[in-house]
């Protein structure tokens, strides 16, 4: 007899797709190969998500993690608009993806408890309580008297700076680790995908990375989406805002520490328009974002937890800042600090957790397309 | 005909006039039973009558009509009535009324079918019979064998002076332009529905292009392609152009198994598109066929036929659904994508023309039963106090609507027994 290849099929993973926004649809799948054809933006040689379907049916976790192609769908959801089943291939790869960050989260746990609704009081309270004690130690546990100054009265710059350039380091050593992880596993699984690893594409990795961030600034590949083409825009406007943002941080830090000129700066310093301009961008990407989902419900799904989760720390984190600057100026203390509150532990809870919420897409979306350019994945220019 | 016509209780109404209708008709009239068959259209037949070849034997659809034809000429039990629609039924199984509506077809029954009126009619009209691909007179036979073998003058041109024209031509005094619509009303002891099936609106699948992309057509238009009576005499010319069609493309499952359009299988179009490649493959030795298909559903002996099709090496089959139709706008091809499952790669190919394998819409979806119909969620009839056979209950062959109408035949018989 032929040698045969063993699948060894993982029921639990399967299940749990399905539980994590994969929807009991995905048996109903009968691979007709629709979702293939009306993707955009899908290679031509094994396109997804149509081989990823079969892979999530039969819980081939290996398969579905250690292979860019998750990661190269956009979620577009033209297929889940036109699958004959209503089998979702969209809300699939989403919850794959979404366990693929678990999968190469650092700590382990970590990944398991920013993704389940179960932990959500347990992942709050603890950026929640580090505050609070550092606040109490200070001695800052009240609402203070007379104009309001956040850095004198609340929180001090050096204990902002401690606390969040530790989040950030946590942050990045876990997105060091899973991010190396997943690149061997790439490597592995090279055999899977169309050119053998050493055949280069595009010339050498630091060159393929600026390609590849000259056409993520674009949005190129997302603009190919037909159903919910609309979110490439959103999508964008929440990229730069952030961006802005972490511009006026770093222009902050120059005032600070190079010209030693303590905050709060006049509302006419062009750092200070920069944050102004760039949170009003975030607001408004963060709600189109949100339009959009509801508008494209029907057709697309409304999301998962995890979707909604990273979506209401930005909104938070957006609403929060604006409302703390606001009331500042307004001078309504009783609600200013309280909001201020609101707004550091939605800020460390963004850092922390960077690379188990949904934020971690920005980095192993990223990881995915440099390697499919560099693996010779991709038979398509974009 | 008088207003009033009398059916007795032992009288057995079937509604369609198709292969499933006369079927039962006939069976329950050949062991005494009066019945009454009521047809929409001006002609008796049905879709079997549309078609080229049917199955099991390829046969022209002429053949077994004509037997059916000729048997209820012979038998004094069958009253038929064609351009009849059921208003309203009441009543229960053994004690129904119904209304019918009989509308005018200005030609009665002097008619020769000597052709006068058309030559002399100067109006056109949408052939509906072959799926609007050409016109007719508005003073037409609807088929060469269209049974009655009698005229219809279209309602369109009654008060023209057209109509007159028609009238002067006839030199059998069979054109009656003051007929007028009548209401009937018929007592039953059993209705049965076979109002048969209506080909899927392929314009509703969006990324098919069907109407948008001009050599795009479907299974049926194909049918009537192929059809010696039909558009083109028989050629199998794309509708662009006119050219001969040498290379063509199969889509299978175009609205069926398919939960945004039919979520059932329409039964009939793996065998219909198997059938079709062969009306290509006989008329040009040359030509190619390539079916893709979701997966080949033959029941029972039909696999036998698929055998035989797959022995040409002309008849390729691409496993992977099509969901994409292109047309090229200089050549008029069209260019169809679908992923080859087993390669594991999306290709495009290009072809002259490409036929869509529409599926079976149950009639009662656009006009449902005015009594006391029972349906599922796809709005097949499922029998209750009206009975039901052929395409409205479930999408068939023809083979198998002939056997399920003779048991129909049998239960609608039970009804009036059981009284």
């Amino acid at each position: 007899m032929a040698e045969g290849t063993v699948i060894k099929p993982d029921l639990d993973f399967v299940k749990k797709i399905m539980k994590s926004g994969g929807g009991d649809s995905l048996k109903k799948c009968y691979q007709c190969a629709t979702c293939s054809v009306v993707c955009n933006v899908t290679p031509d040689d094994k396109p997804f998500p149509r081989k990823e379907m079969l892979q999530a049916q039969w819980g081939l976790k290996d398969k579905l993690f250690g292979n860019p192609d998750i990661w190269l769908c956009h979620h577009c959801s033209d297929c889940t608009a036109y699958c004959p089943r209503g089998a979702k291939p969209g809300e699939v790869l989403g919850a794959v993806r979404k366990m693929s960050i678990e999968h190469y989260a650092f700590p382990g746990f970590l990944g398991k408890m920013v993704g389940d609704p179960k932990y959500l009081l347990l992942a709050l309270a603890a950026p929640v309580l580090l505050l609070l004690v550092v606040i109490g130690l200070l001695g800052n546990l009240r609402i203070p008297e007379g104009e309001i100054i956040y850095a004198e009265k609340f929180m001090p710059v050096i204990a902002i700076d401690t606390i969040y350039i530790l989040a950030a380091l946590f942050a990045s050593v876990g997105f060091v680790v899973g991010i190396k992880r997943y690149w061997n596993d790439l490597k592995a699984g090279v055999e899977f995908s169309t050119n053998k690893w050493q055949k280069m594409v595009k010339g050498p990795l630091p060159i393929i990375i600026v390609n590849q961030i000259v056409e993520f600034m674009t949005h190129k590949r997302f603009k190919n989406c037909d159903v919910t083409g609309s979110r490439s825009f959103s999508h964008l406007l929440v990229f730069f805002g952030f961006v802005g943002l972490a511009i006026t941080t770093t222009w902050a830090i120059v005032y600070l520490y190079a010209m030693h000129w303590e905050s709060p700066y006049p509302l006419s310093d062009p750092m200070k328009i920069l944050g102004n301009v760039s949170a009003l961008i975030l607001l408004v990407g963060i709600l189109l974002v949100i339009l959009n989902r509801l508008k494209n419900a029907g057709k697309a799904g409304l999301g998962s937890y995890y979707d909604w989760l990273f979506i209401c720390i930005v909104l938070t984190i957006v609403t929060t800042g604006i409302l703390s600057e606001v009331l500042r100026l307004k001078e309504i203390a009783h609600l200013a600090y309280p909001v201020y509150f609101i707004h550091l532990v939605s800020v460390l809870f963004l850092f922390a957790y960077a690379p188990f919420s949904k934020m971690a897409h920005m980095v192993y979306r990223m990881t995915a397309l440099v390697f499919s350019k560099y693996s010779g994945r991709e038979d398509k220019k974009f | 005909m008088a207003d009033e016509i009398t059916g007795t209780s032992g009288t057995i109404m079937v509604v369609g006039g198709g292969i499933s209708g006369l079927t039962t008709a006939i069976e329950a009239a050949e062991v005494g039973h009066e019945v009454f068959i009521i047809e929409k259209n001006p002609y008796l037949g049905g879709r079997v009558a549309q078609l080229n070849k049917y199955f099991p034997k390829l046969c022209p659809p002429t053949c077994g009509l004509e037997i059916n034809f000729q048997r209820i000429k012979n038998n004094k039990k069958i009253k038929w009535f064609t351009m009849t629609e059921v208003e309203k039924i009441s009543g229960s199984p053994g004690n129904f009324d119904v209304t019918l509506k009989q509308n005018p077809r200005y030609v009665n029954e002097n008619c020769t079918c000597c052709g006068k009126c058309g030559e002399a009619c100067d109006a056109e009209i949408s052939n509906v019979f072959n799926f609007n691909m050409d016109k007719r007179k508005a003073a037409y036979l609807p088929y060469e064998m269209s049974f009655p073998q009698r005229y219809v003058l279209d309602p369109s041109i009654i008060g023209t002076d057209t109509a007159r024209k028609c009238k002067d031509a006839c030199e059998y005094d069979a054109i009656d332009l003051d007929m007028k619509p009548k209401t009937l009303n018929l007592k039953a002891a059993a209705i049965v529905w076979a109002t048969g099936w209506n080909p899927y609106d392929a314009r509703k699948i969006d990324n098919l292009s069907f109407g948008s992309v001009r050599n795009v057509i479907t299974n049926m238009m194909m049918e009537r392609l192929a059809a010696v009576n039909g558009p083109t005499q028989g050629k199998i010319v794309r509708p662009s152009d006119g050219k001969a069609v040498g290379n063509i493309a199969f889509v299978q499952c175009a609205g069926s198994r398919d939960e945004n359009h039919l979520p059932f299988c329409s039964y009939i179009c793996c065998l219909a598109s198997l059938k079709q490649a062969t009306y290509i493959r006989e008329a040009n030795k040359s030509s190619k066929a390539t079916i893709f298909y979701i997966d080949l559903r033959t029941p029972g002996r039909y696999e036998k036929f698929y055998k035989k099709v797959k022995e040409d090496a002309n008849v390729s089959f691409v496993k992977g659904k099509v969901a994409k139709l292109e047309e090229h706008p200089d050549t008029g091809d069209v260019t169809v994508t679908a992923e080859d499952t087993i390669s594991g790669k999306k290709i495009q190919k290009t072809f002259d023309m490409v036929v869509l394998a529409t599926g079976m819409e149950p009639s009662t979806v656009s006009e449902k039963i005015p009594g006391k119909g029972t349906y599922d969620e796809n709005s097949f009839v499922v029998p209750g106090e009206i009975l039901a056979t052929g395409c409205v209950k479930k999408p068939s062959d023809v083979m198998s609507s002939g056997q399920t109408a003779t048991g129909t035949a049998l239960k609608a018989i039970q009804t009036l027994v059981r009284r």
